[in-house]
C-alpha cells in the first residue's frame, strides 16, 4: 500500500471514530446522562474496563462475545454475498430458517450422540443456504433483483416459521409457542466460564478463516471477487459467473443459517415466537464497516458488539434508551458507504 | 360466505390499504427517477412519530401532519444527498435510513413520550375527524366506503389517477421518464437530471410519512415503538407488483390491504369450509411478489437506469 494511501485511510478512520463519539455523546447529553460516566459504563458493559462494582468483566465479556459470535457469522454471510456483487439482505430470514431447522433437530430423541450436534449445526446451515438459493436462481435465470427478494424472503420465513411453530413444532407441554429445549446432546457446551457465549464463537472465528482462505488463497475465490468486482469482465475472460454468483449466495444463506442454529444449540435451546432475526440486519452494518473482508469482518463484528453491550449497560443503570446503538450503527453505515464509492469502487 | 364478504370489508380494506398506497406511490416517485428506495418503512416510522408527537403538543392533527412531512423531508433529504452528491449504493442508503428511523423514533419516544405517560398524563393523540357530511353518507357505494373514514383515505384514493395524469401528460412527467430510463441521455438532452432526482426523493418522503401519519392520526391514535411493522416493504411489493404503474401500485396495494382486512375478519373462522392459517395470508402479499418478480405471468419492467448513479 502506498504510504498517501494509507494515510487517507487512516484519516478515514479517524474522522469516522470522531463522528461516532460526536454522536454518542449528543444522544447521551440529550438522555440527561453525564457524559464521563456514560462513558465508564459503557466501557464496563462492554469489556469489563475500569473494574465496576455492577458487572463484572466476565458478565461484561460474556456478552460482548456472544453477540460477536452472531454478528460475526451475518456479517460474513452479507460480505461473502457483497465479494460477489450480490447484496443479501436476507440474513435475517435465512438465520430464521436455520434456527427452526436446528431446534427441530435438536428435539429429534433418536440421534446418536457424537452425531447429534453436527448434525444440528449442518443442517441449519443447509436450511439458511436453501433458503437463500431460490433469489440466487431467480436472479441468474430471471434477472429478480436479490435485494427485492431477498427482502420478501425475510417476511415469508417470519411467517413460515411463526406458522410451524405455532401450529406443528410447539412444545405440547406447554402453552407458549415455543419448541420443547433441544436434547443435551445437541448442545454446544459453553465457553470456559461463560454461560453465554458456547463453543459456537470459535466456530464463528474458524470460518472466518475458512472464508478468508477461500477468498484469498483458492482460484475459485479469486473468480468470485472478479465476478463481483466486474462482471462483464469476468463473463469475457471465461469465467463462470453464473455459477459463482450461486455459490456465494450458497455461503451467505448458509452462514446466517448457521448463525441461527448456533444461537439455537449454544444459547437458547429452542425456537420460539420473535427469535432474534434482527441480528440478520446487524450483518450489513458488520460487512460494510470490514470492507467486506473476513479479518476486518471480526474486528467490526466485536466494535459494534461492543458498542451494543456498552449501551446496554448504560440502559440497565440509568435508563437511557439501549436504541442509541442503534442510531450510531445507522450513522456509521451511511459514513463508510459514502466514503467506500467516493474512492470509485462501486459494488452491487 | 355472506358474513364475511361484504362492503364493510371493504371499507375495512381501504382504510388497511391507505398507508400502502401513500407509500407505495411515494416509493413510485423515487424508483422512476432512478433511484431506488428500500427507506420506505423508515420513513413511514418517523412520520407516524412525527405526527402523534405533533399532534400530541399542539392538540392539533393538523401540526402533527406538517411535522410528519417534515420529517419525511429530512429522511429523503439524507437519501438524496448520499445517492446524488456521495453516490452511495441506494440500497445501502436505505437500509440506513430504516436503521436511523427505528433509532430515532424508539428514542425520541422514550424521551418524550413515555415520560408523559408514567406522569399519568394521557398519549392518545387528537387525530382527524372522520366524514361527517350527510349528503356522503348517503350517496350509494362511496357512503359505505368513506363511512368513518378520514380525508387521508379519499386523498389515497384519488391520488393515483393525479400522478397518472401528471406523469404521463406533463413535462415534468416525460422527464422522469427520460431521467429514470437512460439518465445520461437525458442529460445530454438538457434535462436537470439531479434536480429532477431529488424531487423524486422528496416527494416519495412526503408521502411516505404522510403514509407514517395516517397510522397515528387516523387510525391507531397513538405512537408505538416500530409501529410501522414493515408496511414499508409490502407498499415496496405494491410498487414492484404493479410494475412501477401509479395505477397498478394502487391496486396492488390495495389487493394486499384487502388481505389484511380479511386476515382481521377471519381471525381463524374458516373460509371456504377451510382452515386457512393466519401467517399463510399474511404471506400472500410477499410470495406474490416473488412470484411476479419471477416472471411467471408477463416480465417486469423496472425503470432501465434504476439505481444506477
Amino acid at each position: 500500500m502506498r504510504p498517501t494511501a494509507t494515510v487517507c485511510w487512516l484519516w478515514q478512520a479517524l474522522l469516522g471514530a470522531l463522528m461516532v463519539l460526536g454522536v454518542l455523546t449528543l444522544l447521551i447529553a440529550l438522555s440527561h446522562q453525564p457524559i464521563g460516566a456514560s462513558y465508564r459504563i459503557m466501557l464496563q458493559g462492554a469489556i469489563g474496563l475500569p473494574p465496576g462494582e455492577q458487572v463484572s468483566p466476565l458478565d461484561a465479556w460474556d456478552g460482548t462475545l456472544h453477540d460477536m459470535t452472531l454478528l460475526l457469522l451475518t456479517g460474513l454471510s452479507v460480505a461473502v454475498a457483497l465479494q460477489a456483487g450480490l447484496f443479501n439482505i436476507g440474513a435475517a430470514g435465512q438465520l430464521l430458517m436455520g434456527a427452526l431447522v436446528a431446534a427441530w433437530l435438536g428435539t429429534q430423541p433418536d440421534i446418536p450422540r457424537g452425531l447429534h450436534l453436527p448434525l444440528a449445526l449442518v443442517m441449519g446451515a443447509l436450511a439458511g443456504a436453501c433458503w437463500a438459493l431460490i433469489p440466487a436462481l431467480l436472479k441468474v435465470g430471471r434477472g429478480a433483483h436479490e435485494v427485492i427478494t431477498t427482502i420478501m424472503f425475510n417476511y415469508i420465513a417470519l411467517y413460515l416459521t411463526h406458522w410451524l411453530v405455532v401450529d406443528y413444532l410447539k412444545d405440547p407441554s406447554g402453552a407458549a409457542p415455543q419448541t420443547a429445549p433441544v436434547l443435551a446432546s445437541a448442545q454446544l457446551p459453553a465457553l470456559g466460564n461463560f454461560s453465554l457465549t458456547s463453543w459456537g464463537f470459535v466456530l464463528a472465528i474458524l470460518m472466518a478463516l475458512g472464508l478468508w482462505a477461500l477468498l484469498y488463497r483458492t482460484v475459485w475465490g479469486y473468480e468470485l471477487r472478479a465476478t463481483g468486482a466486474n462482471r462483464d469482465a469476468a463473463d469475457a475472460a471465461g469465467i463462470p459467473t453464473r455459477r459463482h454468483l450461486i455459490g456465494a449466495m450458497l455461503i451467505s444463506g448458509a452462514l446466517a443459517g448457521l448463525a441461527g442454529a448456533v444461537e439455537v444449540c449454544g444459547m437458547q435451546y429452542r425456537f420460539f415466537e420473535g427469535f432474534p432475526s434482527e441480528y440478520g440486519f446487524d450483518g450489513i452494518a458488520v460487512a460494510l464497516m470490514g470492507a467486506n473482508h473476513p479479518a476486518w469482518t471480526i474486528l467490526s463484528a466485536f466494535v459494534l458488539s461492543a458498542l451494543r453491550n456498552g449501551t446496554y449497560n448504560l440502559h440497565v443503570i440509568t435508563g437511557a434508551p439501549k436504541e442509541i446503538a442503534i442510531v450510531v450503527q445507522a450513522v456509521l453505515i451511511l459514513y463508510v458507504a459514502a466514503l467506500r464509492l467516493r474512492r470509485g469502487r462501486l459494488e452491487g | 360466505m355472506g358474513e364475511v364478504f361484504d362492503l364493510q370489508l371493504v371499507n375495512t380494506a381501504l382504510r388497511q390499504a391507505t398507508p400502502l398506497i401513500l407509500a407505495a406511490l411515494g416509493g413510485l416517485l423515487s424508483e422512476r427517477t432512478g433511484v431506488i428506495n428500500i427507506g420506505l418503512e423508515g420513513k413511514i416510522l418517523m412520520g407516524a412519530f412525527a405526527g402523534a408527537y405533533g399532534a400530541l403538543l399542539t392538540g392539533s392533527p393538523w401540526v402533527g401532519l406538517a411535522g410528519a412531512i417534515l420529517v419525511g423531508l429530512l429522511l429523503a433529504l439524507v437519501h438524496a444527498v448520499a445517492t446524488q452528491e456521495f453516490r452511495t449504493d441506494h440500497v445501502v442508503s436505505g437500509v440506513a435510513i430504516n436503521l436511523l428511523a427505528l433509532g430515532l423514533s424508539t428514542y425520541l419516544f422514550r424521551q418524550l413520550i413515555l415520560p408523559r405517560e408514567e406522569r399519568g398524563e394521557s398519549s392518545v393523540v387528537q387525530g382527524f375527524a372522520p366524514f361527517q357530511a350527510d349528503w356522503l353518507q348517503r350517496l350509494p357505494l362511496l357512503g359505505a366506503l368513506l363511512k368513518d373514514q378520514t380525508w387521508l383515505v379519499l386523498f389515497a384514493m384519488v391520488l393515483p389517477f393525479g400522478l397518472f395524469w401528471l406523469l404521463n401528460h406533463t413535462r415534468w412527467g416525460l422527464r422522469v421518464y427520460a431521467v429514470g430510463n437512460d439518465a445520461i441521455k437525458a442529460r445530454t438532452m438538457g434535462v436537470p437530471v439531479k434536480q429532477i432526482r431529488y424531487l423524486g426523493v422528496l416527494l416519495s418522503g412526503v408521502l411516505a410519512s404522510m403514509a407514517g401519519a395516517f397510522l397515528t392520526l387516523a387510525s391507531a391514535d397513538q405512537f408505538r415503538e416500530n409501529m410501522s411493522a414493515g408496511r414499508g416493504f409490502i407498499a415496496l411489493a405494491a410498487l414492484i407488483f404493479g410494475r412501477w404503474h401509479p395505477l397498478g401500485a394502487a391496486a396492488a396495494a390495495f389487493g394486499f390491504g384487502f388481505f389484511e382486512a380479511l386476515q382481521m375478519r377471519l381471525q381463524g373462522q374458516p373460509l371456504f369450509g377451510m382452515q386457512l392459517p393466519t401467517d399463510l395470508l399474511l404471506m400472500l402479499p410477499y410470495l406474490l411478489t416473488v412470484v411476479a418478480l419471477a416472471g411467471s405471468f408477463g416480465r417486469m419492467k423496472p425503470p432501465a437506469d434504476l439505481g444506477n448513479p
